[in-house]
Parts: C-alpha cells; structure tokens; sequence
C-alpha cells in the first residue's frame, strides 16, 4: 500500500518505521525544520519538509495514488484538514487521524474522517478493564454510524452460560462471531452458549456500544 | 438588529471586525490565546475578551459558543479556523458562520462545504489587480 503520514513526531516517525519494516512504501511529511530533521536522519528521501495541510503538498506527495493518509500531529485542527484536504482533493480511500481531544471524535466523523484514534480513550479503555468488566476494543468502523467491536466477557458476566438469542441486545446490534477462550472461531449462531474468556465480535452503533458493553459484561 | 457575535482570533483582522460590530450595537466576545493581542481593542461595555483556544470545543463551549448567533474564524492560520468555524457550524450549530481561509484550493473546498469564507490573499490580489488597470 502507498501511505501518507502527516506529522514526523512520536507518533508519525515510529509509525513510519513499522509501515516501512511491512513493505509498505510512505511519504512522511513533516512542517517543522527541526523535527523532520531527525526523520530525514533515519528514513531519508521519502521525508518532505512542508505543510502537510496544503493541497498542493499533497499532490506533490502523490496524493492521488495514496491508499491511506494518516494525521498523527498533536494538533486537532491539523489532524483534521489534512484529512479533508486528502479526502475532497484526491478522494484518498481512508483517512486516519489522530484525536488529542475525545471530545472532538464526533466532529471529525461528521466531517468523513474514516478512522480516528483518541489516545485518551484507549487508554482510559484500559483503565476501565481494570475496574469493571472486560474492555471494548474498536476494531472497524463500516461507517459513520456502525462499527465491529470486540467485548472479551469477564468473570462474573451476565451473558456467561447464556444463549446469544436470550441476551437483551440493543437495537441494530448484531453479534458476528465468537472466538471462545479456547481459541476457536464460531459464528454468532442464536443458539451458541458463551462462557468466560470469550470474545464477542459485534457490529453496532457507536451510541448503542455501551449498552451492548452493559448486556455482555454487567458493567457499568 | 443587535446580535452576539463570537469572533475567534484578535489579530488585525479580528480586532477589526469586533469594532465594526461593536459599532453597530452588535454584542461580541472576543477569543484569542495570546492576551497580548486584546490590546488592539479598547474595552467596552458590551465587549467581552477571553484568553482561550478556538479549535477546542470545550473552550468554545466556557466562551458561551451556544449563546451566539453568529461565528467569525478569525486567525492567521487557516487549520485554527477550519476547525473552530467547522466546529461552530456542526457541532454547535451556529445559524451564520464566517471562516478566514487564505489558501485557495481550501477556499474553495470549503465553500463546497458550505461554509461562508474570506479571504485577504484573495480580496487584496483582487484590488491589486484593478489598480493596475485603473
């Protein structure tokens, strides 16, 4: 895949690093002087010093033959034009962004941003597996207002020894698939009994993700 | 008719624009993150001036954003103002919202958007142009 990555922090520069080791080709562009530097240092010529908000620095990226475009600075607003520049300019297939402020995912969907990842959130994901329940993890967004998620049922959940067809579901949610503690993979057939350990793949609504979270785990 | 204008920037253009208002009778409130800059406005009775981030929608949100009828992206970079005018026109459904962009392939993108804009780079290339025909 050819892949753009705006932003030559944290972030971009190891992302860089891990898509380049996976045989993907990149252009990572980087505004600051000082900080592309260093990426130049490690990654060389594929390094563009410039504005990566700039739909003529897109192009010259090769903007139009990106699979995939990733907004990883630490700026919000930035994350954001990037990725409707590469959206409305070169109709670039996924847009990725990275999101300081949980606050603003709701915008950026609004706004066709395919992906965005809220470091926030995925920690305070963690944090809240630690507290209550098992954590729900973001595997897919389909669309603006469907994505798979992936519920791991803890001990003392509800929806252990229970039938999939008795469990009180919230509306448009559908469970796909199972992969039980065992490891094995079933589809998510009404009559399949879940136990501990094992993992629920669902496709829902991103409102409805806490109540599917509530049935599975009973955690609040 | 006077109204409550939110005005996010107060550079030359953004103090600007707030005398204008204020002129009018129109109330504003003033955003900027250097406080530096509010020094361009002489202060008033129905002038309110908040050190605070337009591109965040908490801040906006603290600035009273829901109790404006109208919105002006202001500031020097256009990303600050995509977002702040974008955040305003969706987020907080703001009825009339005015975004500074100066580059012009943006510009355009974001008028198909929807989005009302200005632009200096543009306006003054306009005049520069007419003066030399004049």
């Amino acid at each position: 895949m050819y892949v753009i990555v705006v932003g030559a922090g944290k972030i971009g520069f190891y992302l860089t690093r891990a898509l380049l080791a996976a045989d993907h080709e990149v252009t990572l562009i980087e505004r600051d002087p000082r900080v592309s530097e260093n990426a130049v240092e490690e990654f060389g010529s594929i390094v563009i010093t410039s504005d990566g908000t700039e739909p003529s620095v897109l192009k010259d990226a090769g903007g139009e033959r990106a699979d995939i475009l990733i907004s990883t600075t630490g700026r919000d607003s930035t994350n954001l034009v990037a990725c409707q520049v590469a959206k409305w300019s070169f109709a670039t297939q996924r847009t990725v962004a990275v999101v300081t402020d949980p606050d603003h995912v709701p915008l950026f969907k609004q706004l066709g941003v395919d992906v965005t990842i809220s470091t926030t959130d995925l920690i305070l994901s963690h944090v809240e597996e630690e507290i209550s329940g098992g954590p729900l993890v973001h595997l897919l967004p389909l669309r603006s207002d469907m994505g798979v998620v992936s519920i791991r049922l803890p001990h003392g959940s509800p929806a252990i020894d229970c039938e999939i067809s008795r469990l009180d579901l919230p509306p448009l949610t559908l469970i796909t698939a199972v992969v039980t503690h065992d490891g094995e993979l079933r589809p998510g057939d009404s009559g399949l009994t879940l136990a501990e350990d094992d993992e629920i793949i669902a496709i829902t609504p991103p409102e409805q993700e806490r109540s599917l979270w509530q049935a599975l785990t009973g955690g609040v | 008719m006077s109204r409550r204008v939110m005005i996010v920037g107060c550079g030359r253009l953004g103090a600007t624009i707030a005398d204008a208002l204020l002129e009018r009778g129109d109330e504003v409130v003033v955003l900027d993150t250097d406080a530096e800059n509010f020094r361009r406005l002489r202060p008033r009775p129905r002038l309110r001036m908040i050190v605070a981030d337009g591109a965040s929608h908490e801040a906006l949100r603290r600035a009273g954003v829901e109790s404006v009828s109208a919105f002006v992206a202001a500031t020097g970079l256009d990303t600050i103002n995509a977002m702040a005018a974008q955040s305003a026109q969706t987020t907080f459904r703001i009825p009339s919202v005015v975004c500074r962009v100066n580059d012009q392939a943006r510009r355009r993108m974001y008028e198909e958007f929807g989005l009302k804009t200005i632009s200096s780079t543009d306006y003054l290339a306009g005049l520069a142009v007419e003066a030399l025909d004049a």
